[in-house]
């Protein structure tokens, strides 16, 4: 067992990204290694893991600024490791991927890698500070990977993004604050632990159910603009469609897995000591997330903006299962987050091949593309279909536990969502496909061919992975479910509290 | 023995899926021969296990998979006929594939598809719970939707498979959604699992019926009935099946006659103790396959392509196979058997059929009967083994159609004296079409002029060979087989904890004082609340005998009336009438038909294109003006009041530490007055 292997985690992308900086051509292999030391590092702690345990375990913690009470506190359990997982795997995939980018590599990989630090760290951190910090810093290489390597309308896009996300982050600050005035520790001191502070919102002698829910509101407000939920998602779209295909993936896969993150850690245990009329907001942006997110993605036309409101609606589902606060629903939604995670790499993926094989990303544009490229045809359905939630791939499992979870406490929600977004959902690939892949092969893309073996590769890889946690879920949803246990302990179910 | 291999079943087609996808480009035919090893080693195993538990035992096998679920694997009588049935018909239909695909640039492709196929349909027959039978649902789905679009090259193709897709989608996800409130309802039980008992596997289901609420339980009947229709083509999702002959002719006889289909009626058959107790569950099977049984054959009346006349006939057979369970509300569980045969039979020759259009159409190069006729001359094995196929589908005496088919329309009748004759009267109506279309179909192919240039040789014995062996099968097995099966299969229940005498008081099929005298293991005899009928249903639990004479006879005049109608109007040696004196081309009736009551303007045109489609473009304009407007409106106030602010820009040090000075007497003021107010 290596020690401060947390820390190890965060530093060795850290390091890898000034060395890229400076590494100039080289700076692809750096990245590949510094990104490939990581995995095999989260390899080696889910070997180690403690599914059943119920603490934080790997738990490092230092003083850093002991007059405010900021402390370095890392750690990580069942809520954070599968997505550190998830981190270390997709920045691997993405930078192999990115193989043949030209355009200023050392700072592209350079970028990608400060992303991986950011995200690894917001899993990790158990330091509201810390988290904060490492919160905010994702947004920088974000900002540039849009800025200087997006499309054409990437300024407008690239500051919607940086002051959309921001600004919700402020007022996350602004309740990550209020709870640290608030508590006081026994000696007196304050603190900015963050499972000592979130224990501390069940006492209504120190948090007045009024107070509260204004923190709660706060912090709900950051995590729902970075999910993202209705009607705060418009962001998303336009970053989509003007960042690079790896910014997309990262963004994707990545950063909008934070603001789930965010509801596992920090809202779930406070909801049950908020106003109940949360539950029912937080639901019902849940449903319309996933259904409004089908509709919009069955209305585009150009295929990444299409992927992009995918991810609006399948991030619908991480909110619908944790707000229905059972343990099906909450595992499922955990395991909704991974999986997303996973799938939304591949569709960002050929959204980017698409666009660079043929030059053009507008659906009604293509036709016939399997015809010339077979191999990339292969996977880009097998990877749309298992974003439509096919059975035997990672999707299905998640959407299905979450489903059968939220029934038991939001029946009429999850009718809606069963009824109206499965057969959306299933139309929108489909149509897309359809359109793009199949049919005569169009005169204008006689010359197209397979895009270069690393994009096969590293999209293949997601099938791959796709297909082992949809057939073995239990690799990943027994860590969930002891997690899911741990978050709901020491609390009621909704039922037993009388909301429902 | 055989039964501890019996997960080889699904194991050995995934391995030749696996094998052809990515190998099969460099073996012989795309490696056509895995595939059909993978399936005939299924046929063994499954012989295997019927010579070692027949007749009375059954295996269930089980193991975790994650959180509340399992995977497992139960062969009981009615999985065990199935699994059979589908080894047996698909072993032939891929050795057929061999011949007929031959030469095609995507056989590989082909074969690793089929391969999956096979796997993901006998995975779902013997899943022993209802998530596991989902998985392989949708799993068939998805080989079906490749399939179709196996020549993706083609628009029309393309789209059929999309429309398979997703029609039987909408099915998906009413069964999904009965799924969902049937684990709640058990879950709400609280039931004490032993070990390796889960909640959704079907002997806990069965067991748990009882206790679960009655307006429950028709919601999840319907629901699950709602994946039925969709899966086994019955209206109103019946539109995808005809447009599914778009893929090459195994396809169609694999997935879209013989196999897959029947997965709709075998859930209703493998659920049948839910639907019995669901008030009103099973008059919904039996409206809704009684009614899909005449509708479609009025369809197949009037069709041109001869693989769309099959079509629309596989639609209207399953309508038969629904009903029959349907009217199990009068039988009981007997209803079970006579349906499961008919699905049987029916796969032998519809199989077959589709196998011998194939082989036409392998000959002369189009589906359109009206470019054919005496193509019989050139085709002498397929004309024959076609004319057995036609005479077992149109239920001629002594031939295996005319078995099964009949003992429906019978336990019809008696569902009639008790509860409703409507199924009955359609049922009725629909075998005579059934036999009028289906000898439309064989005379204007085979006898009469050639009407077109038409390519003129029989096919090469690859091909014949499965269609003399379904030709036995359609010919003799209802005859050989009828007793048995039906005992056999009315056992299939007796291995669960099940009291179906309870169950048929929850579902309202029965009233107490009546259903004493039922012995246990007889099907009930449920007398249902028609009382005046009750001496002439008197029958109701037995097999067979008991209606009057004439009902016994109806079947067989049906069926020789239907084919003499066929022959004066397409047989040119007797021909009497020519069609267009019944019905004109302008003919309003015959427009509607041929248009197939205008489904596809209705469902594609108007809801999937007009109200699915709007909805997503309404969506669009109010997050585009409404949703992401506002923001745009911010930024353009922001901007406007920046234009104003700049001027405080003055570049003057003094304003600037005033303003800092401000800055902090106002932050001073807020916490304060915070802290009076106990906000921090």
């Amino acid at each position: 067992m290596i020690s401060n292997v947390i820390s190890l985690l965060i530093a060795i992308p850290l390091l890898g990204a000034v060395i890229s900086f400076y590494a100039g051509t080289k700076a692809k292999f750096v990245a590949l290694i510094a990104s490939l030391i990581p995995l095999a590092l989260s390899l080696q702690m889910y070997m180690e893991f403690d599914k059943t345990s119920k603490i934080m375990q790997f738990v490092e913690s230092y003083n850093w600024v002991p007059s405010l009470g900021v402390k370095y506190t890392v750690g990580i359990d069942g809520i954070g490791f599968p997505l550190v997982l998830l981190s270390t795997i997709v920045s691997v995939l993405v930078i192999i991927y990115s193989w043949g980018e030209t355009k200023k590599p050392n700072q592209y990989f350079a970028l990608l890698l400060l992303n991986e630090v950011g995200v690894l760290g917001v899993f990790t951190s158990l330091d509201f500070f810390l988290f904060y910090i490492f919160w905010e810093i994702v947004l920088i290489p974000m900002f540039f990977l849009i800025g200087s390597w997006g499309g054409p309308r990437k300024d407008y896009a690239a500051v919607k993004f940086f002051i959309y996300t921001h600004v919700a982050s402020l007022v996350m600050l602004l309740a990550i604050f209020a709870l640290y005035f608030t508590y006081q520790m026994p000696d007196g001191s304050r603190t900015f632990d963050m499972l000592t502070l979130l224990a501390a919102t069940a006492d209504k002698t120190i948090f007045p159910t009024s107070m509260l829910n204004i923190i709660f509101a706060g912090l709900l407000l950051g995590f729902l603009v970075k999910m993202p939920a209705f009607p705060f998602h418009t962001w998303l779209p336009d970053a989509h469609v003007e960042a690079p295909t790896a910014g997309s993936v990262v963004l994707a896969a990545l950063l909008l897995k934070m603001g789930g993150y965010g509801l596992f850690r920090i809202i779930l245990p406070m909801l049950p000591h908020v106003d109940k009329a949360f539950v029912t907001i937080i639901a019902i942006i849940a449903v319309i997330s996933i259904v409004y997110g089908a509709f919009m993605a069955l209305a585009q036309k150009d295929i990444k903006k299409l992927v992009a409101y995918s991810s609006v609606s399948h991030m619908g589902f991480v909110t619908l299962g944790a707000v229905a606060f059972t343990w099906m629903s909450v595992t499922g939604a955990m395991f909704q987050q991974f999986s997303h995670g996973i799938i939304t790499c591949v569709l960002f993926m050929s959204a980017g091949t698409i666009q660079h094989v043929v030059g053009t990303r507008v659906i009604a544009d293509l036709g016939g593309l399997a015809d010339r490229m077979p191999k990339f045809a292969v996977i880009m359905m097998a990877g749309f279909m298992a974003s439509l939630g096919l059975p035997g791939m990672s999707g299905f499992v998640a959407e299905f536990m979450v489903l059968t979870g939220s029934f038991a406490t939001l029946p009429v929600y999850t009718m809606i969502v069963v009824f109206l977004s499965i057969v959306t959902t299933a139309a929108y690939h489909l149509w897309a496909l359809q359109k793009a892949m199949f049919g005569p092969i169009l005169k204008k893309y006689m010359n197209v061919h397979e895009p270069h073996a690393y994009e096969l590769f590293s999209m293949a890889m997601i099938i791959v992975l796709s297909l082992i946690f949809g057939l073995q879920p239990g690799l990943i949803t027994d860590i969930m479910g002891t997690a899911a246990t741990q978050v709901m302990e020491p609390v009621m179910t909704l039922t037993q509290m009388g909301v429902i | 023995m055989y039964a501890d291999y019996a997960y080889l079943i699904v194991a050995l087609p995934v391995l030749a899926f696996l094998l052809c996808l990515f190998v099969g480009w460099h073996l012989p035919r795309g490696g056509g021969f895995l595939t059909v090893l993978a399936t005939f080693a299924g046929l063994i195993l499954s012989l295997g296990i019927f010579s070692e538990i027949y007749p009375d035992k059954i295996i269930h096998q089980s193991m975790p998979w994650f959180a509340n679920f399992n995977v497992g694997i139960l062969i009981d009588p009615l999985a065990l006929v199935m699994l059979l049935m589908v080894t047996f018909v698909v072993t032939l239909i891929h050795i057929y594939a061999n011949g007929y695909m031959n030469g095609d640039p995507g056989a590989a492709r082909y074969f690793a598809e089929a391969a999956l196929f096979t796997a993901s349909m006998l995975g779902l027959i013997f899943a022993d719970n209802l998530l596991q039978l989902f998985i392989f649902w949708e799993l068939v789905g998805l080989c079906s939707y490749l399939l179709i679009g196996f020549w993706y090259r083609k628009p029309s193709a393309a789209a059929a498979a999309k429309k398979a897709f997703l029609t039987t989608r909408v099915g998906d996800v009413l069964f999904l959604a009965g799924i969902i409130l049937l684990y709640n309802n058990l879950a709400n039980l609280n039931l004490a699992l032993k070990p390796g008992e889960y909640l959704l596997q079907f002997p806990v289901i069965y067991a748990n019926l009882a206790q679960i609420a009655p307006d429950q339980l028709t919601l999840i009947a319907l629901g699950l009935l709602g994946g039925a229709v969709g899966k086994s083509g019955q209206f109103p999702l019946h539109v995808w099946l005809p447009d599914a002959m778009e893929g090459p002719t195994t396809v169609s006889a694999m997935i879209h006659a013989a196999t897959m289909v029947t997965a709709g009626v075998y859930l209703v058959a493998r659920m049948f103790p839910l639907f019995y107790a669901a008030p009103h569950g099973l008059t919904a099977v039996a409206a809704v396959g009684a009614f899909t049984a005449l509708f479609a054959a009025t369809m197949g009346l009037t069709s041109f392509d001869i693989k769309r006349v099959l079509a629309f006939s596989t639609v209207s057979q399953l309508g038969f196979m629904m009903a029959g369970l349907g009217v199990g509300a009068a039988v009981g569980t007997f209803a079970v058997g006579v349906s499961i045969f008919h699905l049987i039979g029916h796969s032998f020759f519809k199989a077959l059929l589709f196998l011998c259009a194939g082989s036409v159409i392998h000959a002369v190069n189009t589906n359109d009967m009206r470019e054919m006729g005496g193509v019989g001359k050139y085709m002498k094995w397929t004309m024959y083994t076609m004319l057995i196929g036609s005479l077992s589908l149109a239920g001629f005496p002594l031939f295996t159609g005319f078995f099964s088919k009949d003992e429906i329309i019978v336990i019809a009748y008696e569902y009639g004296t008790l509860i409703n004759f409507l199924p009955y009267i359609f049922l009725v109506l629909a075998a005579v079409l059934t036999a009028i279309y289906t000898f439309r179909m064989w005379f204007s192919v085979f006898t009469g002029k050639e009407r077109s240039d038409y390519g003129k040789h029989e096919s090469p014995w690859v091909m014949l060979g499965p269609l003399v062996i379904l030709a036995v099968f359609a010919l003799g097995f209802g005859y050989v087989a009828q007793e048995d099966f039906y005992s056999y299969l009315d056992s299939n229940f007796k291995h669960y904890d099940l009291d179906f005498v309870e169950l048929g008081v929850i579902g309202g099929h029965a009233l107490e004082e009546h259903v004493a005298p039922a012995a246990e293991g007889e099907p009930v005899a449920a007398k249902g609340e028609h009382e005046a009928a009750a001496g002439e249903g008197e029958a109701g639990g037995e097999e067979g005998p008991g209606e009057p004479w004439y009902i016994q006879i109806l079947p067989i005049i049906v069926a020789i009336g239907g084919i003499l109608t066929a022959m004066l109007f397409y047989w040119d040696k007797v021909k009497k009438f020519d069609p267009s004196q019944v019905t004109g081309d302008k003919d309003p009736i015959r427009k509607l038909l041929l248009k197939g009551y205008y489904q596809h303007e209705i469902m594609t045109g108007w809801f999937a294109e007009t109200v699915v489609y709007g909805t997503a473009l309404i969506c669009n304009t109010i997050d585009i003006k409404l949703v992401d407007g506002w923001l745009n409106w911010l930024s353009a106030l922001v901007l406007g009041f920046a234009q104003h602010v700049r001027k405080v820009q003055t570049g003057i040090v003094q304003n600037y530490v005033t303003a800092l000075v401000l800055g902090v007497v106002v932050l001073v003021v807020v916490i304060t007055l915070a802290k009076e107010v106990g906000l921090v």
